[in-house]
């Protein structure tokens, strides 16, 4: 029972790490404010499993989820990349709402509320033993491949023009780069990562609706990111494995607590907007990050 | 029916005024996004159910209680994080993550108290007056007229009060303003007292308009800020006027549009603002 | 090299920039002087493309710029330095520079695996690049530290070096020696020397420094109010009344 359950919060910490990994991306090491990111997921869970349920073989359904959240996030960069930061946060909360409102309305595409189910999962027929512990090698497998991907990335060359970007914008200008098409680059591929994770997310739960993409997923993404101190990968895997990891204790301690589920939920995201607050005031490096960097 | 739908629009929109107004004022003079303006006024409308109720007072009374609470809360948050943030210099994107982790928290103290089901006001239902056409209900009115009786008490303070010059004052150069002598602490302090109290007055509209629950606040938010850019950030006469338009735009949209996808009128209506005109119509360049 | 015709700017009812021309020849060094407020820094802006110009044309290398980004004008070799320096504080010194070649091709996303090889050997050899510059200015034993933690008199050579990286063929530098000590100063003022001499670069200078305009600049331009008041060699100019007047009398003060 226990490793079932150890089991289980690997696997939404994992897939949560992707997602946040992405977002990580694009304000950690861009400097991007993204307040829309879980759009991203959600495009990538609905078009990877309306797709599968419409006979597409499930590996391109997934490369599909990922390119379409990809082509969204260009959509949504190419107006917006080059308002001031607080325009561009509310500009993203904005997309990201229009997306829930147009999954919640159009029924005749996403099933409105009561969302998608019975769609199916790779290799659901040829798995014998324990599907969770065969989704979490996957995903553990495609986690790593992306923190590796990212690295080296963020270590070449084009890192360090987006880094450049976020450190001061007018010297990658004034040194000759094109610092629009950058910024495109980060947004449209932290966007299919939030894709992947939304399809990876999509097999976990086995039925997807509106209300698993409501605002909040863009936020603990933020924390996870916080949590591990911004422009860090490793801190950004860790933030996420400690934020599911203290959700699953506090979904323990529920029984010995006299209150409902819903205060429970509640309590822990009051608790993730205290954490959003007292980080940013006393510890904005994180508890993986260099504090000599701020003191620049 | 259009009528109706125009009548709709000014009462949403001077609610949507109203919390603009606040919302603006710290934008303009403090100079970043709070995007818990939104949660305020949500804890403004429970804080007056809970009194009226509750425990019981005159639905009048309970407002005045939630406005003073609110604004006692709002001077709160200025001493124990605004402030020192503003200290240590900290830069707008700091300042806006620290708004959402408020706006998370803010909203998430209501449901843990009071839960996440629907609540109303203790007031009787009253029937709506007919003009021909149109309907407006006795709550609409009320509204109209707490809406307009606030924006003109805002008008009297910002041009008659000496409060209400240093706020212009601020908004407009907030160096000049320090060097000219104004204590500028004090003005943010009365800043926050009115931006909230205007929040609170806001919620209550609101939930006496629809009802009261824990998400009021952050689905007016989009609307609030369509409005402030709008108007022009920082401009209070900028804001109302902004939020009457947003209002309007949302409740006539309902004609060819469907009824949910109000919001993404005040998104589309944002978006346009901020690429083609980003000081909005009655900002300067 | 560079033509500056009749360039006009305002801001809101402000006229920055009002009917300013120069020239600057090849490989030579002019400076730009002028009472604060005098338009100097908004016309770097202007040339540079970070400002665009109300009216008037500006030619670089035969081509007319007024038009074009700021990127795009630094891809055809116009480098500029900024008033308050513009360091990249929590990226290293080496860093700093390395950001600066032109047409990287590790900068392109694909090759970063498609042409992994060619990419490193872009890098070893910028890397090289890097140091000898750091070498001449002496900055080379801090490469690894950030460039937020240098004082600011080394935060202008960075500034300076990291533009040399770009391989410009003409510089524009705002105001180099503020904040800047006397014997770096004087490092600084023989660097520029070198670059002119050894480097055959142009280099288009603000400076509020008589003393420092005066060995250093081949033609000076004085600016007020948004044009030009005086130009010649610095002999001239010293002894103009007109530039007299503007320093001490008639000129805008902040």
């Amino acid at each position: 029972m226990m490793i079932e359950y150890l089991i289980t919060i690997l696997l939404i910490a994992s897939i949560y790490a992707i997602f946040a990994l992405g977002l990580n991306l694009e304000w950690g090491f861009t400097g991007l404010v993204n307040f829309g990111h879980v759009a991203f997921l959600a495009i990538g869970a609905y078009t990877t499993v309306l797709l599968s349920l419409h006979g597409v073989p499930l590996f391109v359904s997934v490369l599909v989820g990922v390119a379409l959240a990809g082509a969204f996030g260009a959509l949504l960069g190419i107006p917006t990349l080059k308002l001031r930061e607080d325009y561009l946060a509310i500009v993203t909360i904005g997309f990201a709402e229009i997306i829930r409102l147009f999954l919640l309305n159009e029924e005749w595409l996403t099933g409105g509320p009561m969302g998608v189910c019975g769609y199916p999962r790779p290799f659901e027929d040829i798995i014998t033993g324990d599907y969770n512990l065969f989704m979490l090698s996957v995903v553990l497998s495609i986690l790593i491949l992306c923190y590796f991907m990212l690295e080296k990335l963020i270590k070449s060359p084009w890192g360090r023009v987006l880094k450049s970007i976020r450190e001061d914008e007018d010297v990658p200008v004034s040194l000759g780069k094109n610092v629009f098409v950058y910024k495109i680059q980060s947004l449209v591929l932290g966007s299919m990562l939030a894709g992947l994770a939304g399809s990876l997310l999509a097999f976990y739960l086995q039925y997807i609706n509106p209300r698993n993409f409501m605002p909040i997923e863009t936020f603990y993404a933020w924390i996870a990111v916080v949590l591990g101190g911004s422009g860090n990968n490793k801190g950004t895997v860790l933030g996420a494995v400690i934020l599911f990891c203290f959700f699953s204790a506090t979904r323990f301690t529920q029984e010995y607590v006299p209150l409902h589920p819903t205060q429970m939920g509640a309590l822990r995201i009051m608790l993730i907007g205290l954490l959003l607050i007292l980080f940013m005031m006393y510890r904005p490096e994180g508890l993986f990050g260099k504090k000599e960097e701020l003191m620049l | 029916m259009l009528l109706q739908l125009l009548v709709n629009g000014i009462v949403l929109g001077s609610i949507i005024a109203l919390a603009a107004i606040g919302l603006s004022m710290v934008y303009g003079i403090l100079k970043f996004a709070n995007f818990a303006h939104g949660d305020f006024l949500t804890f403004g409308a429970y804080l007056a159910f809970v009194f009226n109720v509750v425990f019981g007072f005159y639905f009048i009374l309970a407002c005045a209680v939630s406005v003073i609470l609110t604004a006692m809360v709002g001077v709160g948050c200025d001493y124990a994080i605004w402030r020192p943030m503003r200290m240590k210099n900290a830069n707008r994107v700091t300042l806006i993550i620290i708004s959402i982790g408020m706006a998370l928290f803010i909203r998430n103290l209501i449901i843990f108290m009071w839960g996440a089901d629907i609540k109303r006001y203790a007031l009787p239902v009253k029937r709506g007056i007919e003009f021909g056409t149109i309907i407006i209900t006795q709550n609409q009115i009320v509204e109209i007229v707490v809406a307009v009786a606030c924006m003109l008490l805002v008008h009297y303070i910002l041009k008659k009060t000496f409060i209400g010059k240093a706020m212009r004052a601020l908004a407009d150069d907030i160096d000049l303003a320090k060097v000219s002598g104004i204590d500028v602490d004090r003005v943010i302090r009365y800043t926050w007292v009115v931006g909230m109290a205007l929040a609170s007055v806001s919620g209550i509209l609101y939930g006496l308009l629809a009802n009261i629950n824990p998400n009021m606040g952050w689905f007016l938010l989009l609307p609030m800020f369509a409005a402030t850019i709008l108007g022009g950030i920082g401009n209070p006469y900028g804001a109302m006027a902004g939020g009457i338009m947003i209002g309007l735009a949302q409740e006539l949209s309902t004609a060819i549009l469907p009824p949910e996808y109000k919001m993404a009128v005040a998104f589309a209506i944002l978006i346009i603002v901020l690429l083609l005109r980003p000081q909005g119509i009655m900002g300067t360049s | 090299m560079l033509s500056v015709r009749d360039v006009e700017k305002s801001f809101g009812g402000i006229r920055a920039v009002n009917g300013c021309s120069l020239e600057v020849e090849r490989q030579s060094i002019v400076g730009i002087m002028g009472p604060n407020g005098a338009g100097k820094t908004t016309l770097f802006n202007i040339i540079s493309g970070f400002e665009q110009p109300d009216r008037g044309a500006i030619v670089f290398k035969g081509e007319n710029i007024e038009a074009k980004n700021s990127f795009e004008i630094a891809r055809m070799g116009l480098i500029r330095t900024f008033q308050l320096t513009k360091v990249l504080s929590r990226m290293t010194v080496e860093e700093n520079l390395l950001l600066a070649p032109k047409y990287q091709q590790g900068e392109r996303i694909w090759n970063v695996w498609l042409r992994a090889r060619e990419v490193r050997r872009e890098e070893e050899s910028n890397r090289a690049r890097a140091h000898s510059l750091l070498r001449l200015f002496g900055l080379l034993p801090l490469k690894e530290e950030y460039a937020g933690a240098l004082s600011g008199g080394q935060k202008r050579l960075l500034e300076l070096a990291r533009a040399l990286m770009a391989e410009p063929d003409m510089l524009l530098l705002d105001e180099p020696f503020s904040g800047v000590n006397p014997t770096l100063g004087n490092k600084l003022l023989n660097h520029i020397k070198e670059l002119r001499d050894r480097f055959n670069m142009t280099i288009l200078i603000i400076e509020h420094d008589m003393h420092v305009i005066m060995r250093l600049c081949d033609y000076i331009y004085v600016l007020n109010r948004g044009r030009v008041i005086a130009s010649g060699t610095p002999e001239e100019v010293q002894n103009d009344e007109r530039v007299l007047d503007a320093y001490l009398g008639g000129g805008q003060y902040i």
